[in-house]
């Protein structure tokens, strides 16, 4: 009884991780945009410390813990530092606008769940209908690099893929290897302060963070 | 032994390790350097010596953890006689550096340039000595890229990139073949243990052999530069430092021969159709006329050497080729001869070639220029450069008493031998090869009478050559190393055929030195003393005697000739050197006979007076041939894959979404397929 009320609290939890997908792909002001990506992240973390109860996996809570600290609370702070200093606020022009994103992401939440519908059931039970959300979420988190032309936008996006990909794990195998995990944090943290730097660079190169600028540099 | 391999390694790595550590100090740096190399080559060359005498090959090997690698180490005959090669020259060569690497200070890092050359030799000792596959293959693409950086050291000059980048994409094309080699029969024994390949379970199919000898042919053939694969060599060797350069043409094409006899020989167990030694044979045929006939076009004296390691592979390679072709045929003997011919003008070439490029690498230091046209009267100003060369020059033109004659002799004998062949076609075949060895003899004296005759006699062409000094000594003492070596081996083949013997008895299933050597050591033959022989000593002693006598005579009847000194008669008029015979007028006979191969163009322009159109104010001459290779097989190819890269600059639009809608579509296709 317990482990199926506890999977459905699992599979409410990475219904809101999509939810907030949803509306990162609506949001146009980015800062909203990164406080929706710390509440995507604060979902993960309860999430992943759910199924670390239920299972009783001790070090899945360290990597909760870790997505706390470094996706809660550090990422949204270089970025909205980030933010700040390049003085940009809205996102204008998108190469796909709000509406058309919102049904093609709907198109890609279908095709998650009909890609994974046959590994289903050779999932665990506590956490069968997550591995389709987890899907969905890399999918969407791709179609927002795809469709935004800010460079802080498009690494909200990779953010996003990288929430995504940790639910799956966490959904299909119960966590990836301690190690493993801490290679991804370390990774994606490093890869912020290139990205941060680099939104620089454009700042300073082309007076944008517009990233359709860098055609320019085709010869 | 194994003590000696230690401590081989050991100066090695110390050589390319610690240079570095004592940055600033250039004259620090290269002591070191080439003093541990020193060492390291007087170690080697005990340690090929003893692995030759040595009755069991040492073996030894550290297992990794990367899956089937592991790296083994087995000093048999074959390897041992390599490693001694490598040694010899790499020794004369550092100790030649000693004095030539002060030309770059200041120029160049000279503890990079240090560190590479010790690394260098570690590489190509170790590549000669790996008895694992996979091991092989990464020593192998060490040496050829620390090699590659040896070349650029000069890099602040275009030409010397261009040749590394040539270079570069030459021998990873080489190295691509290779690796198949090695890939196909590791997947048909499952291991790249050479142990395992020399005895397979399961005998081997044989269309997988053949693909595997072709691979290795146009994989090694990269490296040693055989026709038409020897378009790099001309470009790379001549722009590294001369005493790289003698690495390079030296040894390092050397050890490609190394892997061609090792392969087909020993891990294919020395059993083949006739036309893989029909094809070998040809090559090397081809190569050693068409080397020649391009070097004698060449004015500029280091990729003049460069042709003639063309010429001399495929010397190397007629040995081998007809060794290979008794082999098919089961007559053992002349199999043996062949490959000892091979094996023995494979250590001569390394000794003679290294040498001219060192000599060329004095005149280079002392005229700072590398074209024959602006030497001219260098004999008088640097004797011993001058011996040296000339040395050297006899060798490579194989004339007694040098050793490149007695092996050249050697290779037509073993080519002479094809009347005992029962196949008719091969009968016919094999002495057409020997003609055209006989050609590419004559020639390489012509074209070592040109760059000798050209660079060292007359008038001096240039202010350089007026200006020329005499090298320093440990670049004399470099040279003089060699050049001794080739004497000793051209007139002591007694010392060498026994050694060579031992390489050659595990390989042919038979031991022919007691047929090779006849009158007690005294003179070789081939295999039958019937069919002909040859006494390298009495015959060096012969043409001492007659000089001698020669000088005798004069002294005895010349009578009352009496030396005066004047100046050389120039008709009434003063000589100068714009009168001297240049390096292109004394091969112009040469181009016109052979225009068919060169396609010449000449062009002539001249600038009329006004006033007369008998008087010319101004001529422009310009000659050149065609390079007809790179014109008709390299170009076309070049061209192609740079139109084949235009065509899908399409996709490239430069634009970050597109990409990465690329591989978002290829992505949710993929997931599609899948499921």
């Amino acid at each position: 009884m317990l482990s199926h009320f506890g999977a459905q609290i699992v599979d409410l939890g990475s219904a809101l991780l999509l939810l907030t997908c949803f509306a990162i792909v609506a949001q146009r002001r980015l800062s909203a945009c990164v406080d929706l990506f710390a509440l995507q992240s604060v979902f993960l973390a309860a999430t992943a410390a759910l199924v670390a109860f239920l299972t009783g996996i001790h070090h899945i809570y360290i990597a909760a813990a870790l997505t706390i600290i470094i996706k809660v609370l550090v990422i949204p702070r270089i970025l909205k530092k980030v933010i700040e200093r390049l003085n940009v606020t809205r996102e204008l022009v998108m190469n796909v606008n709000v509406p058309t994103g919102l049904l093609i992401c709907g198109g890609l939440a279908m095709l998650a769940f009909f890609i994974t519908q046959p590994l289903i059931p050779l999932g665990f039970q506590l956490t069968q209908g997550s591995l389709g959300i987890a899907l969905a979420i890399v999918l969407i988190g791709f179609f927002t690099m795809i469709a935004r032309k800010k460079a802080v936008t498009q690494v909200i996006g990779f953010l996003v893929m990288e929430n995504g990909l940790f639910l799956g794990a966490t959904a299909s195998a119960y966590g990836m290897p301690l190690i493993v995990e801490l290679g991804v944090f370390f990774d994606v943290l490093v890869g912020m302060l290139i990205v941060g730097i680099y939104a620089h660079r454009l700042q300073d190169a082309f007076d944008s963070v517009d990233t359709s600028q860098l055609t320019t540099l085709k010869e | 032994m194994s003590t000696l391999l230690l401590a081989l390694l050991a100066c090695y790595v110390g050589g390319s390790v610690l240079p570095p550590c004592l940055r600033g100090h250039p004259t620090l740096q290269n002591l070191l350097a080439h003093s541990l190399a020193c060492a390291a080559g007087l170690f080697g060359i005990a340690l090929g010596v003893a692995g030759l005498v040595a009755s069991e090959p040492l073996t030894a090997s550290v297992s990794s953890t990367i899956p089937y690698l592991s790296f083994a180490i087995r000093l048999d005959p074959l390897a041992a006689f390599f490693v001694l090669t490598i040694s010899l020259v790499g020794l004369a060569c550092a100790i030649y550096a000693l004095g030539y690497v002060t030309e770059f200070y200041g120029r160049a890092s000279i503890g990079a340039l240090g560190s590479l050359f010790n690394g260098f030799l570690l590489a190509m000792t170790l590549v000669v000595l790996a008895d694992n596959g996979f091991f092989f293959l990464i020593v192998w693409e060490i040496m050829s890229l620390l090699s590659y950086f040896l070349v650029v050291t000069e890099h602040e000059k275009a030409e010397v990139r261009y040749a590394g980048f040539f270079y570069l994409v030459m021998t990873h094309v080489g190295t691509a073949f290779i690796i198949l080699t090695f890939l196909l029969l590791f997947r048909e024994t499952g291991s790249f243990s050479f142990d395992v390949f020399r005895h397979p379970e399961a005998p081997l199919p044989p269309g997988l052999r053949t693909v595997a000898f072709v691979a290795a042919l146009i994989g090694f053939g990269t490296k040693a530069g055989i026709v038409p694969l020897h378009v790099w060599l001309p470009y790379a060797h001549p722009a590294a430092p001369s005493h790289i350069s003698a690495l390079l043409s030296g040894v390092m094409i050397k050890t490609a021969i190394y892997a061609l006899v090792r392969v087909y020989f020993d891990l294919l167990g020395g059993e083949f159709p006739w036309w893989w030694g029909f094809l070998v044979l040809g090559i090397g045929a081809v190569s050693a006329l068409l080397g020649v006939m391009y070097a004698l076009m060449e004015h500029d004296l280091k990729s003049l050497l460069a042709y003639h390691s063309v010429e001399n592979i495929g010397i190397i390679l007629l040995g081998i080729g007809a060794g290979m072709v008794f082999q098919t045929y089961g007559l053992k003997e002349f199999a043996a001869l062949g490959l000892l011919a091979g094996l023995y003008h494979t250590i001569n070439h390394a000794l003679f070639k290294a040498l001219l490029f060192l000599g060329a690498g004095s005149l280079l230091y002392a005229t700072h220029t590398r074209d024959m046209e602006e030497h001219g009267g260098l004999l008088r100003r640097m004797p011993w450069t001058g011996l040296f060369f000339l040395i050297g020059a006899v060798s490579i033109s194989a004339l007694p008493p040098s050793n490149g004659f007695v092996s050249e002799w050697l290779v037509f004998q073993s080519l002479f031998l094809s009347f005992q062949l029962p196949d008719l076609f091969l009968k016919l075949m094999l002495p057409i090869a020997a003609a055209m060895l006989a050609l590419t003899g004559v020639l390489a004296l012509a074209c070592f009478a040109k760059a000798f005759g050209i660079s060292f006699l007359a008038l001096p062409r240039s202010a350089h050559a007026r200006h020329a000094e005499e090298a320093p000594v440990s670049m004399r003492v470099g040279m003089a190393f060699l050049a001794v070596a080739c004497i000793v081996l051209g007139v002591a083949p007694m010392v060498v055929v026994p050694l060579l013997d031992r390489v050659v008895a595990p390989l042919a299933r038979v031991s022919i030195e007691g047929k090779v050597l006849a009158m007690d050591g005294w003179a070789v033959a081939p295999v039958n003393v019937e069919f002909s022989s040859l006494s390298p000593p009495v015959l060096a002693f012969l043409l001492a005697a007659l000089s001698l006598l020669g000088l005798g005579l004069v002294a005895a009847f010349g009578g009352l000739a009496k030396t005066r000194f004047y100046k050389t008669w120039g008709c009434g008029i003063n000589l100068t050197p714009r009168m001297e015979y240049t390096a292109t007028g004394f091969v112009q006979p040469i181009k016109r006979v052979f225009s068919a191969i060169y396609q010449p163009t000449v062009k002539l322009e001249t600038e009329l007076l006004e006033e007369s159109r008998y008087f010319a104010k101004r001529q422009r001459f310009e000659s050149r041939i065609e390079p007809v290779f790179q014109k008709y097989l390299y170009d076309p190819v070049v061209a192609f894959f740079i139109a084949a890269a235009d065509r899908l600059r399409i996709i490239q639009a430069g634009s970050l979404h597109l990409y990465l809608t690329y591989i978002f579509v290829v992505l949710v296709l993929l997931l599609l397929i899948t499921i």
